[in-house]
């Protein structure tokens, strides 16, 4: 097992490399440099010209893709162009808040998919199953632009309810300092209940606008893989040997099945762990999405490649971690 | 069977954990709304909703508004604008005065000021901050860490040692008296000096932080009338009222929290519930949603912009007056600003807004579009059936064209009736401003302007002065540049209104960027917030601003 994890940590190289040069040759075939953005409109060709030579932009391609390369290896992802902000600070602030997201994202998807799938694949055919796979094609189908809106406005301006976008309130946030920068656990770790209370009421409309789509996807796949285990042969003898029913459902059925559903919880949760940038753009959310959309946009080449490959190594390392799963849900998956 | 029995109890008991967790959840947005109005710590906390983040906090180094508007809150200028005006006054300087040659400013500094680390302002504290921008060599600027301070370079011509820098020295005649000595007359000195970007920092602050001043985790160091606390990435920049303000009774809100929320619907949203007191920038195509809350007033900014359509002469067909003149008379800028504006613009044949009308020609009038005037005209120059143009469209929305592609599609509509066939482009923004300026550049295309400093020259001398045609082909005319110059060494303001309005009258008889809109830039606040007076220039203190 030792000798698998390392051997695939190994392949993560030749990976990331490729992911470096591809993130560095796409960033600069798209038209347009940082110089020109932070001149703005007005300036000459001659500011711009010499703007660019100050930020290193006039070297030869080749020589400004080995110089990033040898700092990533060293862990220098360098500064801002825009900013001057360090990147690795800039991820150690931003992702916290990603990931506080996305794993609250993936528990409304994982508590209301799964048990939607279940019902949905033993009342199969029948109302409730057409009612919960129509909704979860809608969920599918919804943009999450004009769904975080219609959060926001209904539950936000209308309702009162709970707070329209950001990760705490005005005044909390005054007293609060984080410690790892999870506000949830900071603030249960200060036992801090008015605050815990504060920062989860802020978390909720992100994650139903964000959990919406692997809510269906994983309800969709749970439907499909519970379908195909329960018509199996041990199933029926399950059921004739007289085992309750929920028993063999859960028992003998959603375990079997869970294999696919691991593996698209575990995709799910990788993409969403990249930044959602409109959900975080919408709630004001302060995570690595939208933080490397605007990097895009301001041509800010250390932001993007700097936030494209932590991205990507922790996409490829949640789905190790899925691999590695398989053994424990199905012993008799071995690695060699 | 006993095991999924306890498995059931431990998941209804975590349910019943987290209901209980959450169960004031209705009442805390309600809570953050209520103590920061009623409590007493939070009575005097103004939230204000900003259209993104700051780039840094480093006076001279951005020229995003994003960043302006916060640096607007630590530091001061030599000299300010008096709210809602383009008119100067005092500051860090008590008065100025300018030679008789017009070429040496000095300002007297005002005694007694400190900075917010409690070191003095003063002459070497103005020296410090003008030398780092200035000298590229300067070891106090940091360009060895990609510092740039180009707005310098934009505004006053070059750096120290460039033969276009307009300032030649820099003289600290006493521990209160500055002296800027230039190459030329430049009219429009303290205006400049005055703008946003050239806040005074404090010279201890910036050598301690080094490169990183200005920055999330570093110092920023003014003599403004709030305190730099904390700046949390992605999130907000939270100041405290400086208690030893030399503007005595202000600022009168003890917090003042700077929230970034990019989206103008988002930003909107939290207005309406109350998790910010007032937001610029706003779309005007939502007004009438604020104005349907009665929570809610509506803040316009007065107009210190131009939104153009920019002819291309390098192009043979809009090489000739007549035709830049044809397109001129064919589009229907009245009704194109009232649908896509409705109030919040206003058309006028001037290239700078009414604020400056001081400077406007009076024989210039709003005309009617008129298409068989314009086939006339296009007849003379040899294109009867009309010609094929590529109109350019932003990509971006912008204060002067909030939605770039319908106005180009108006602007089409219009043309077409005269026969000129319009073919409409776009692509990204970062390679729209650029290509623009790559011979021989887009033959038409829509882009606009809101102006540094109060003055004239700041919507002028970038658009047609030396070096600020090239995206028009190298357009030039002498006389334009001679006026121009004239309008920078004349230092009576009757005599320089007169000078400008003889190039307004040039540049409508030329048409090479014809001016569509002034617009104002829609604001909004709750209506519990008081005296808060938008600035033309973008960006204002908010010293006066307090929450009823």
């Amino acid at each position: 097992m030792f000798k698998y994890i390392l051997k695939r940590l190994l392949n993560l190289l030749p990976v990331l490399i490729g992911i470096t040069l591809l993130v560095f040759t796409l960033l600069h075939l798209i038209p347009g440099d940082p110089a020109v953005v932070l001149l703005g409109e007005i300036a000459t060709p001659e500011q711009i010209e010499s703007l660019r030579q100050q930020l290193g932009l006039n070297q030869p391609l080749p020589i400004q893709y080995f110089h990033f390369l040898f700092n990533v290896i060293r862990f220098d992802f360098g500064k801002s162009i825009i900013s001057g902000i360090p990147i690795i600070d800039e991820i150690t602030t931003r992702w916290p808040a990603t990931f506080e997201l996305s794993v609250a994202a993936m528990l409304i998807a994982l508590i209301l998919g799964i048990p939607a799938g279940i019902f949905a694949a033993v009342r199969k055919n029948s109302w409730l199953d057409n009612l919960l796979m129509s909704s979860s094609l809608i969920g599918v189908s919804l943009p999450v632009y004009w769904l975080g809106l219609l959060l926001i406005y209904l539950f936000a301006v209308n309702l009162q309810w709970l707070p329209p976008s950001g990760r705490i309130s005005v005044d909390v946030g005054f007293n609060f300092k984080p410690i790892t920068g999870f506000f949830v656990l900071d603030s249960l770790l200060k036992l801090d209940i008015k605050t815990s209370q504060d920062v989860l009421s802020h978390l909720i409309l992100p994650a139903i606008t964000l959990g919406t789509i692997p809510l269906a996807i994983i309800a969709r796949i749970t439907r499909s893989a519970m379908l195909e285990v329960l018509s199996q042969d041990y199933i029926r003898t399950a059921r004739a040997k007289g085992v309750p029913e929920y028993f063999v459902i859960l028992k003998h059925g959603l375990k079997n099945a869970f294999l696919p559903i691991n593996t698209t919880i575990g995709l799910q949760f990788g993409t969403l762990l990249g930044g959602a940038i409109l959900t975080e753009t919408i709630f004001s959310w302060p995570g690595i999405g939208s933080w490397i959309y605007e990097g895009i946009l301001a041509r800010d080449y250390p932001v993007v490649q700097g936030g494209v490959i932590f991205v990507s190594v922790t996409f490829v390392l949640i789905n190790l971690l899925v691999d590695l799963s398989y053994t424990f849900l199905d012993p008799r998956i071995q690695y060699k | 069977m006993i095991d999924y029995k306890r498995r059931r109890l431990f998941f209804l008991g975590a349910v019943c954990a987290i209901a209980l967790l959450l169960n004031n959840c209705k009442s805390a947005p309600n809570s953050d709304r209520t103590t920061t109005t009623t409590s007493p710590t939070n009575q005097q906390v103004l939230v204000y909703g900003s259209g993104g983040s700051p780039v840094n906090l480093e006076p001279g180094n951005i020229t995003d508004g994003n960043s302006l508007i916060v640096q607007q809150q630590i530091y001061d200028r030599l000299l300010e604008f008096k709210p809602g005006t383009t008119d100067l006054q005092p500051s860090l300087a008590t008065s100025w005065s300018v030679s008789a040659d017009g070429k040496t400013w000095t300002f007297k500094l005002r005694p007694g000021v400190k900075f917010h680390d409690g070191t003095n302002f003063d002459a070497q504290a103005v020296k410090f901050n003008v030398e780092r921008w200035w000298d590229a060599k300067n070891p106090n600027g940091y360009r060895n860490a990609g510092k740039s301070y180009e707005i310098w370079q934009q505004i006053f011509g070059g750096f120290k040692g460039d033969p276009n820098s307009l300032l030649q020295n820099f003289v600290v005649v006493d521990k209160s008296t500055v002296q800027f000595v230039l190459k030329q007359p430049f009219a429009a000195f303290p205006a400049a000096i005055g703008s946003g970007f050239f806040g005074i920092a404090s010279p201890t602050a910036i050598k301690k932080a080094g490169a990183n001043y200005g920055t999330p985790n570093a110092l920023a160091v003014g003599t403004g009338p709030f305190i730099f606390k904390e700046w949390r990435t992605g999130d907000r920049v939270t100041l405290a009222k400086n208690p030893n303000y030399w503007q005595k009774g202000l600022p009168k809100t003890n917090q003042l929290v700077i929230r970034f929320v990019n989206d103008p619907a988002a930003r909107l949203a939290q207005l309406r519930a109350g998790q910010i007191d007032f937001t610029v920038d706003l779309a005007p195509d939502q007004i009438k949603e604020i104005q349907s809350d009665p929570n809610l007033v509506a803040v316009p900014r007065p107009s210190f912009n131009v939104g153009y359509l920019a002819l291309n002469t390098s192009y043979k067909p809009l090489a000739d007056v007549r035709v830049r003149q044809a397109i001129d008379l064919a589009i229907n800028k009245q009704q194109i600003v009232q649908a896509f504006w409705g109030d919040l613009g206003e058309t006028s044949p001037h290239f700078i807004p009414s604020i400056l009308s001081w400077a406007q020609s009076k024989n210039l009038t709003k005309t009617a579009p008129n298409p068989q005037k314009a086939k006339e005209l296009l007849t003379q120059a040899g294109y009867p059936n009309g010609f094929d143009l590529e109109l350019w469209y932003m990509p971006v929305s912008r204060p002067y064209f909030p939605t770039p592609k319908p106005i180009a599609e108006a602007f089409a509509a219009d043309l077409s009736a005269i026969g000129i066939r319009v073919k409409l482009n776009t692509k990204d923004w970062a390679a729209y401003i650029a290509d623009r300026k790559k011979s021989p550049g887009f033959q038409a295309f829509m882009l606009g302007w809101t102006a540094d400093y109060g003055d004239p020259d700041s919507f002028y001398y970038p658009h047609f002065g030396p070096g600020g045609t090239v995206d028009i082909g190298n357009w030039k005319n002498d006389q334009v540049i001679q006026l121009l110059n004239q309008g920078r060494a004349t230092g009576n303001q009757a005599a320089r209104g007169k000078i400008y309005a003889q190039i307004d009258e040039i540049l409508h008889q030329e048409a090479v960027r014809l001016p569509i809109v002034h617009s104002q830039p829609l604001l909004t606040k709750r209506k519990n917030i008081e005296g808060w007076i938008p600035s033309p220039l973008g960006s204002e203190n908010f010293t006066r601003i307090e929450k009823k």
